[in-house]
């Protein structure tokens, strides 16, 4: 919920700053002017990560010459995804896992971070004609959490293979929170329980909306374990602590760049030469604190995301 | 003022079932056969498909099962609370000394079914500070107060005024009057609703998954937010299909207690 209030309020403000934002103010950056007559649309996903990267995009774009069109908070991933297939916008920001399991429906995900983007970016040009550019360095797959507080009750575990033990000896411990997805997904929790050996005992599994299960975490109320996202700005700011995934099992979420045929055909060298060193520098750290800034500090995502680019030289 | 049935706007629509179709085998079977028919055609093309994991695994006898019965013991607790809460409120305001009370009582039940159900859980589950059954319930039950309680007054208030006078005449107290005239009078009138609180508590149960207390939303959202059509679909039909049987089976009920030659 929280979410869709923080998504409103950027849509809000980025009306106003839109007015404030015309005209080059001959920022800086390798990659300035050189998309000069171009005209790309650029959307994103509804929640904080993806008004982020979307804004970079367009900043980047802008500060590159392009005529961008902002369509940033396009809707969930489908309506995201439908508007990219479609040609009303030519660019958003998808993640590899969620174009293998959710597109192309399948099962297994690939450990490999470079694999992983290989399969979809090969298959997804060859049967829709996008192109996927670099993958970013942060990845934002599932992961486990509890309150640190709670460290002392639980035996401060460490890695998921920790969890093996409080649920034989105390199983009453072993509460958990989710989404209602991810205690479907084979990537998600049946696929984890698989991986590790062990079940979360009946009754004691709590699906929740995505925003609620930080909360409840935080508060340990109904569960002391959390599915969190592991770039989420909440972890660190609910003072949650991540359990490693030990065994590798949770699959990647590196997001791309994803630009129709119709803007890559004709700009694809420019495209390249712009994003491959955002994404390159888009770190798991880096990219949980700009997420940080908007989901808990509750800055403008296009603000955050200026700071950022211009801090990195990029604009 | 006169005491004319105030008509219910916006609380669906005040069906009352006639004791002449007690009788009609249509009425009674055409539902039914209709659900099986549906049901069955769901069953034969969800079998047909080719299913991966996610379907295999929301999709099994035990989910299926498991989240039916949640969804009806929240339909069902919510809808006898409000029955418990509705009816009796709906008779005290219909009695003359009560009658400066009716726009406030009926303002806040107003209120209740005026906001949004997602909010309204929102709202419930924050005032609450926990999750789970008894948030969602109380939601649920503030969301349909109003048709219960609406249909209740209307119900008594359309029973012709010189029936209760000739009732008086004959030497009967207020109460056998309420019990034995007004109320079987009105009863057509409550039942519908009662249908139309059941079924907006089998839509909006669908809510609950996402505040930690199941029932078949968990089917519905989980074909959404995985774009798995097999799920979508199958949990769409499951609670229109509840709906259908819940409103059918009130419905049933309805007839058998409306009083003969209405």
């Amino acid at each position: 919920m929280n979410r869709r209030i923080l998504a409103l309020t950027g849509a809000a403000a980025m009306i106003t700053s839109l007015a404030a934002c015309g005209g080059d103010d001959g920022g800086g950056g390798d990659t300035e002017g050189i998309l000069e007559g171009a005209s790309i649309t650029v959307g994103s996903k509804d929640f904080d990560e993806q008004l982020i990267l979307g804004h970079i995009s367009r900043l980047a774009l802008e500060n590159a010459g392009a005529d961008v069109t902002d369509e940033i908070n396009t809707g969930g991933t489908d309506v995201a995804r439908a508007a990219l297939t479609s040609g009303n916008i030519d660019t958003y920001w998808e993640y590899n896992g969620t174009a293998w399991i959710s597109f192309f429906q399948e099962e297994e995900p690939i450990p490999d971070r470079i694999e992983q983007y290989e399969v979809v970016r090969d298959r997804d040009l060859e049967e829709n004609q996008l192109h996927w550019l670099e993958p970013a360095e942060f990845n934002n797959t599932y992961a486990l959490a509890y309150q640190a507080d709670a460290g002392a009750d639980l035996g401060n575990p460490e890695s998921l293979s920790d969890l093996e033990d409080i649920i034989a000896n105390d199983p009453d411990l072993a509460t958990l929170c989710v989404e209602s997805e991810f205690s479907a997904r084979n990537d998600g929790l049946p696929g984890m329980e698989e991986a590790y050996g062990y079940e979360f005992p009946d009754g004691n599994v709590t699906e929740l909306d995505t925003a609620i299960v930080y909360s409840a975490t935080a508060d340990r109320d109904p569960c002391n374990f959390g599915e969190v996202f592991t770039s989420d700005g909440r972890v660190s700011a609910l003072d949650l602590v991540v359990l490693e995934d030990d065994q590798g099992f949770f699959p990647l979420y590196n997001p791309s760049p994803v630009f129709t045929d119709e803007v890559y055909s004709e700009y694809g060298d420019q495209l390249d030469e712009i994003f491959d060193p955002i994404s390159a520098a888009l770190t798991q750290e880096a990219m949980t604190e700009l997420n940080e800034r908007v989901s808990v500090d509750l800055e403008q995502p296009q603000d955050v995301a200026e700071d950022w680019l211009s801090e990195n030289g990029f604009i | 003022m006169t005491d004319a049935p105030v008509v219910s706007s916006g609380t669906g629509p005040l069906k009352v079932e006639r004791s002449s179709d007690r009788g009609s085998v249509l009425s009674w079977v055409g539902m039914p056969v209709f659900l099986a028919v549906i049901f069955a055609a769901t069953y034969l093309w969800v079998q047909s498909q080719e299913l991966g994991g996610v379907e295999q695994r929301v999709l099994t006898r035990d989910q299926i099962t498991s989240r039916t019965i949640q969804h009806l013991e929240l339909t069902a607790v919510s809808t006898l609370i409000v029955i418990l809460i509705a009816i009796p409120l709906g008779i005290l305001l219909t009695r003359r000394a009560a009658r400066p009370l009716v726009p406030i009582v009926l303002g806040i039940a107003n209120i209740g079914q005026g906001i949004p159900s997602l909010g309204l859980l929102a709202v419930v589950f924050v005032a609450f500070g926990q999750l789970g059954f008894t948030p969602v319930v109380f939601g649920l039950v503030a969301y349909s107060t109003l048709p219960i309680l609406r249909n209740t007054m209307v119900g008594l208030q359309q029973v012709d005024p010189s029936l209760i006078k000739a009732s008086r005449g004959m030497g009967m107290s207020s109460l056998g009057i309420l019990l034995r005239v007004e109320l079987p009078l009105a009863i057509p009138v409550m039942i519908a609703g009662i249908r139309t609180a059941l079924i907006i508590n089998v839509g909006t149960a669908t809510l609950a998954t996402f505040f930690g207390a199941g029932g078949l939303g968990y089917i519905v959202y989980n074909g959404i937010t995985l774009n798995r059509t097999t799920v979508l679909i199958t949990g769409v039909v499951l609670v229109s299909g509840l709906a259908l049987i819940v409103d059918y089976l009130a419905g049933a009920v309805g007839r058998l207690l409306a009083p003969r030659g209405l």
